[in-house]
């Protein structure tokens, strides 16, 4: 562990703060794991204006601008998440819904691209594409030869390669962090809602992959079951948390 | 996946006490250094936004919050390549310090995070606290032979940021049209 130099930096990226960290096994190798984690943002930002609701541009701008009975030609990612979001969509009832209420029957996929099927339908896949651009940023530093690393889109984050990475919990109360677990070649991602006042849910969801551990939190935080059974779909694992005592 | 859950259960994670989180990941000069790798030289200049400066920025959105400011000019022989501005903002329960790194045309060329604190119990609010980061660089993590742990948490919103990278854009172009920065 001790022999690891470690390239870590972050950027605001995806309206949070993306860290990338990336093993350099010798001196040599310190620029290109400079230039992999150079890729690993550019690959976020990227990803960022196309599936961003800001980005009036990008197949998500398009969508909710458009008239119903509208069809949006979609690129290979926003194809990817939207047909995660369906997956979740259909699994829990509609209760996992990228249209925040607005319709969550009101959108679907199919070969030519996205088609709105009601006027007010709005898609913001803020739940989402954070773990799904974690993936992506990996990958982008597993091409370019890291051995070991970890990114973490404010608090959603994936460790691959041999890097054993310590996960510190925040309190969401108090602030401050305590150690929880150590994760090597998967992804952690927690979240919190607010039900009603003093009746915080907060739950963390480890599993293969980022894109599935930030989705799945939200299925759990939502039906307050840390065994639901979509989780050992995706191979994951969820703890749901006792509210954090304050501490002195 | 591999996951070891620390300490025996749920409840005596939730008792344990709280501490401090800390990364320092680049200093002022690396940051400049990757914004512009062209640059031979960075040049301060201390610019003084007067109160009609500031009235201008309030105007835009951009409460001017602090009226003095340095920023580092990108040089190389006599050519300027950029401006790089250092700023830090606090969050809830987070201290973050980020360089902002600006085009000769006025663009954002990048913006790198210098550092991120994180406390408990709103020491973040403590002048006393934050004091004893200053002048803090490389590898000055609070939890001393960990550096690489991550924290998991609700989404951080990094709003302040956003703001606080608008707010530095049009200081810069204050201070460049009233010729502060040089040619």
């Amino acid at each position: 562990m001790s022999a690891h130099r470690v390239v870590r930096r972050a950027r605001p990226l995806l309206g949070t703060l993306v860290e990338v960290g990336a093993t350099a096994s010798a001196c040599a190798c310190l620029e290109e794991a400079i230039d992999a984690v150079d890729a690993a943002f550019e690959r976020v930002a990227a990803l960022q204006q196309r599936l961003s609701r800001f980005v009036a541009s990008s197949a998500i701008g398009r969508f909710n601008a458009a008239p119903a009975s509208t069809c949006v030609a979609i690129d290979c990612e926003t194809r990817i998440v939207l047909a995660a979001a369906a997956t979740l969509r259909d699994a829990t009832d509609d209760a996992f819904d990228v249209t925040l209420g607005s319709g969550a029957r009101a959108w679907h996929v199919d070969a030519r691209g996205l088609h709105k099927l009601a006027k007010q339908v709005q898609i913001d896949l803020g739940g989402i594409a954070k773990g799904y651009a974690v993936d992506c940023a990996v990958a982008t530093l597993e091409a370019h030869g890291i051995g070991g690393g970890w990114v973490n889109a404010g608090g959603d984050l994936r460790a691959f390669g041999s890097l054993a990475v310590p996960i510190d919990l925040r309190d969401e109360i108090e602030g401050g962090v305590r150690r929880f677990a150590t994760i090597e070649d998967g992804a952690f991602a927690t979240s919190r809602r607010d039900a009603a006042p003093g009746a915080l849910r907060h739950a963390s969801v480890a599993a293969p992959r980022c894109l599935w551990a930030d989705a799945l939190t939200k299925v759990v935080v939502h039906t307050a079951d840390p065994r639901h059974p979509l989780l050992a779909r995706f191979g994951a694992r969820a703890w749901l948390h006792a509210r954090p005592v304050a501490s002195g | 996946m591999r996951i070891v859950v620390a300490g025996t259960t749920l409840a005596a994670l939730a008792s344990a006490p709280a501490s401090a989180f800390a990364v320092d990941y680049l200093t002022l000069e690396q940051a400049a250094q990757l914004m512009f790798p062209d640059a031979d030289r960075l040049d301060a200049r201390e610019i003084a936004l007067d109160a009609a400066q500031l009235q201008s920025l309030d105007a835009q959105g951009l409460r001017g919050r602090s009226a003095r400011w340095t920023v580092r000019v990108a040089r190389r022989g006599d050519a300027t390549l950029g401006f790089v501005v250092a700023d830090a903002v606090i969050g809830k329960f987070e201290l973050i310090s980020y360089a902002v790194g600006i085009d000769v045309e006025g663009a954002i060329r990048q913006v790198e995070i210098l550092s991120y604190r994180e406390s408990h119990g709103g020491e973040i609010r403590l002048p006393a606290w934050r004091r004893q980061f200053v002048g803090k660089t490389q590898a000055a993590a609070l939890r001393v032979g960990d550096d690489i742990a991550n924290i998991s948490g609700a989404t951080l919103s990094c709003t302040h940021v956003t703001e606080g990278v608008r707010r530095i854009l049009a200081i810069v172009a204050l201070a460049r049209r009233n010729g502060s920065l040089g040619p």
